[in-house]
Order: structure tokens, then sequence, then C-alpha cells
């Protein structure tokens, strides 16, 4: 147990580490790196400020724009969808194998359809193919299977249609896995890479394509690097500070068995 | 009542139209895509099994298949180990929900700005690490020490679903098992060993499937890292179908190997379908 305790130290420190370097990064002054003495104690907010007029404040408005967007819809689509699953839609085995499918099997033939559709090169690039979520559906339905069910036998009888059971008994009863969800699902989106970068030019690039382009052209400005990334990292660690809990309780439950 | 599940199920209809554009529809149409030449900007030009024939005399597709099966060997068990480890050892811990939180959070945060942390601290020329230790790992120049490195950045993003995975099952284990080996004489280590961890086994083989996925797609990280470098030691597949497509501009061939690429995954699904489904009756036999 000893010895598994110390594993589990280890590891949470090499966890701890980059994020901790991350924060600490952002904020180091410039002549603490020429004189390569990163002891140098210091705090500056000039790395953020160079950042203006970099193109980081109009990649993280892409970025905003499209994740929020698609994580509405991915609610709103998931939670009719799981709905219709629970009540007996034979649509579980294909959200499942939607879940496994390896991301870059659609880098091709995604890139020739929004080409086909004229959505190649717009925002919408970013948003139309993501409007549903196969994870989302499956947290939702997850939850769906521990609500009791007399609830909905109960509001049939009054003569609710399904439409308003899912808006007004379902929805209110899932909250804490629409909200849990919906950060997962933001996480997923806001963290893609390659796909702006295949998808969209310079001018739509989200904030990912952002930092990976300024990794590569500016390696050795770190304070400027880790400013970037602090800020690019902001919207996630304030979502996840706020909803640690119910996150982790929902992601948890939906894997229970 | 048939009415009422039409009416329920029709609510499905937008995600699966969603699915179905842009999933189903792409996917089946990349057989089609694979007999084309085609630079992703000039109208393609049909040239038959041309590329279908090329994926076999391409030695870079399997250099990269081999990297990706050792990308899978090193991260997939050491994953396993590390998730049922951590989550043993936090089981009841005063500190479980913070670790938890924690081991969590990398996964989340903009894997960008990890790539970066990563950079700055690991370099091996000028890394944080470097000047406090005087080691650092060679990934720049070592073919080995790359793939390691890309499988470490795995891990610290990852580890942290299976923990949470395995915590979970972990309290599905009833109390009373436990306690009936315990008056039995049995030590803690032995209750894990021959009580606890049998009773995982489903769930291990579940995060085996998922490892597997990850890491299929760890074409992300070998962007963010080491862009297949050096001497393309870690070129595993998805990144050089993203390199062929997108930087050499051959898409028509990309989509020869994303068939490629949907051939292997569909075999390693079905594979361990039959391992999981093959284990669950000789279990029920018992």
């Amino acid at each position: 147990m000893i010895g598994m305790r110390l594993l589990t130290l280890v590891f949470c420190l090499f966890v701890a580490l980059p994020l901790a370097w991350l924060v600490y990064a952002a904020f180091i002054p410039a002549e603490a790196l020429v004189r390569a003495n990163i002891a140098t104690f210091g705090v500056t907010l000039d790395n953020f400020t160079a950042l203006r007029g970099s193109g980081l404040w109009r990649a993280m408005g892409v970025s905003v724009g499209s994740s929020s967007l698609v994580v509405a819809a991915q609610l709103l689509f998931g939670l009719g969808a799981a709905y219709a699953i629970r009540n007996g839609a034979p649509l579980l085995g294909g959200v499942m194998v939607l879940l496994a499918l390896p991301s870059e099997l659609l880098l091709v033939p995604l890139y020739r359809q929004l080409q086909g559709f004229g959505l190649l090169d717009t925002v919408w690039a970013l948003v139309v193919p993501f409007l549903a979520s196969p994870l989302v559906i499956f947290l939702l339905l997850q939850a769906l299977r521990r609500i009791p069910w007399e609830v909905v036998e109960a509001a049939r009888l009054d003569g609710a249609t399904e439409l308003t059971i899912v808006r007004r008994v379902i929805a209110p009863m899932l909250r804490p896995e629409l909200v849990a969800s919906g950060v997962l699902a933001f996480a997923a989106h806001w963290n893609l890479v390659l796909y702006p970068r295949v998808m969209t030019t310079e001018s739509l690039w989200t904030v990912q394509a952002f930092l990976t382009e300024l990794l590569r052209t500016r390696p050795f400005e770190w304070g400027l690097l880790g400013a970037a990334a602090l800020v690019a990292s902001a919207p996630i660690i304030i979502l996840y500070l706020l909803l640690e809990r119910r996150l982790i309780e929902v992601f948890e439950a939906g894997f229970r068995s | 009542m048939r009415a009422r599940r039409r009416q329920a199920a029709a609510l499905a209809l937008p995600a699966a139209a969603v699915f179905v554009l842009f999933s189903v529809v792409p996917l089946l149409s990349v057989a089609r895509y694979a007999t084309w030449r085609w630079s992703g900007t000039a109208d393609p030009v049909p040239i038959g099994a041309e590329n279908l024939l090329r994926l076999l005399r391409d030695d870079a597709l399997w250099a990269s298949a081999g990297t990706t099966v050792l990308f899978a060997l090193l991260a997939v068990p050491t994953f396993l180990t590390l998730s049922v480890v951590i989550a043993l050892a936090i089981e009841g811990v005063r500190a479980e929900r913070f670790i938890k939180a924690l081991l969590f959070s990398p996964g989340l945060i903009t894997v960008g700005g990890s790539a970066i942390a990563w950079y700055l601290l690991y370099n091996p020329d000028f890394g944080v690490v470097l000047e406090l230790t005087g080691f650092a790992l060679p990934w720049t120049t070592q073919p080995v020490a790359a793939l390691v490195y890309v499988v470490m950045f795995t891990l610290w993003a990852q580890t942290g679903y299976g923990v949470l995975v395995v915590s979970a099952s972990l309290r599905g284990v009833p109390r009373e098992i436990k306690e009936a080996a315990r008056v039995d004489g049995a030590r803690e280590a032995e209750v894990r060993r021959h009580v606890v961890l049998p009773m995982l086994r489903p769930t291990l083989l579940f995060l085996t499937v998922i490892g597997t996925v990850f890491a299929l797609q760890s074409y992300t990280a070998v962007y963010l890292l080491t862009r297949g470098g050096p001497f393309g030691s870690t070129r595993v597949l998805g990144y050089y179908l993203f390199e062929t497509a997108f930087e050499r501009f051959e898409l028509g061939y990309g989509a020869a190997i994303t068939l490629f690429v949907m051939a292997v995954t569909v075999i390693v699904a079905v594979v361990q379908a039959r391992l999981l489904s093959g284990r669950g009756a000789r279990e029920t036999m018992r």
C-alpha cells in the first residue's frame, strides 16, 4: 500500500508540474530568461500586454463563439436523442460505434463533404459537423436510466406531449448532468487542434491552432507563450474550478458498470 | 402508445441527421475518394485502384503501423496499471476528491497550452527540467526517447479518465464480500488481489478498448510535440494520414490510408469484442 501511495504521489507531481509551470511562466519577466536564471523571482504583466495585436484575442473570439454554439446544440439534440433511445429507439449501437470511432478517419472525407456544401473555410465548418455528440448522448442516457420512469408515465396520463415532457419534466431533473456534459463537450470542441487547421485558414483559426503556430514561430519567447497558453486555458480552468465536483460525479456515474 | 413512441423517436431526428450527414455519409464515401488523384483544391482525377496498390508497397505506411502498435504496447498496459493502482491507493483517502480533480484536469485544459508547457519544461536543450536536474529525455534526437515522450504526454493527459472509471467500479464491489474475506483472515493486500481485482475485470477490459482508441487517436499529441520525428519514429498512423493528405496534399491517397486505418480499427475492435465475449462465456460456464 505504501508503494502504491508513493507511486500516486509521484504521478500527481508529474501531472501538476506542467500545470504549475503554465501559470508561472506567464508572469516571469523577460530579463529572468535572458540571464537564463529561472529561479529569479519576479512578476510582470508584460507578457500579457505583448499579446496585443498577436491575433490571440481574435482566435479566442472564434473559439468561444463556435464552442458555445456547438455545446448548446449538442445538449439540445443530445437530450432529444437520449430520450428517444430510452423510449426504445434502436440507435444505441450506432452511438456506441461513433463514440469509439478514431477521429482521424473523418478528416479527408469531411473535407470533401464540407467542400461540396461550400462550408470549407467558413465558421460553419467549425460548427455544423459537431452539432451532435455521441458522448453527450451516452452520458445523458445513463442519467435518464436513473430517473424513476413513473414521473414520465404520470405526465403522459396528464396528456403532456413528448416534447413537453422533455422540456418540462426531464430537462429540469437532468440539470446537473446537462451542465456536466456541457463542460465536457465544451472542452472537447475547444481542444480540437488539427481539425480547424485543416478546414479553415488563418483568419478563422481557433485558439488551439493559434497556439501551435505561436509555438512554431516564436519558440524562445517563454513568457509570451506562457501568457498565451494561460489565456487560452482560462475559460476551461474557470468552468472546471466552478463545476469540478459535479463534473466528476456525472462522469463516474456514467461509467458505473 | 405507438403514436407516443413515434413522437419520442422523432426527437432523435436532429442528432441522427447530423450523424448521417457528417459521419456516416463521409465514411461511406471514402472508398470512392480513394480512387482519385486529388490535391484538395483542383478537380479530382479518377485513377482506379492505383492508390490502393500503392498502400501495399508504401514502406512508410507499414513503418507507421509498426510505430502505432509499439505506441499502444507502451501506453495501454501502463495506462491500465496506473489507473488501477491510483484508484486503489486513493480509495477512501481524505484527499481523494482533490487527487481526482487534479488527475482529470489535463485532459480538459487546452491541449495547445499543455504542449507549450511540456515543450518549455522538457526541452532537452534548454528545458527547465534540464536546468534543475541536469537530466532530460533526449526526445529531439533519439527515436525511442521520442516515442516514450509522446506516450508520457498521453498518459499525463488521459490517466485521469482511467482512474475515474476504475474508481466508479470499485464502488460497485459489495462491502460484505470484502468483509467476509477479512473475517476469513485475509490480509488487505490479499483482499485486493483475490477479491477486488477479479471483480474489476469487465472494467479493465473496457479500459483496454478505450485505451486502444486513445492510442489510435494519438496523432494530435504527435503533431503538438514531435511532428512525427525524429526520423519518423513517432509517426503514428493518424499522423501519417494527416501529413499525406494535408501537408503533401495527396488527399486521394489520404483516403486510401483512411481505408487502411479503418480496416485496422475494425480488426482490432472485432478481436477485442471476441476476447470480451469469449471471457464472458467462460465466466458463465463456471
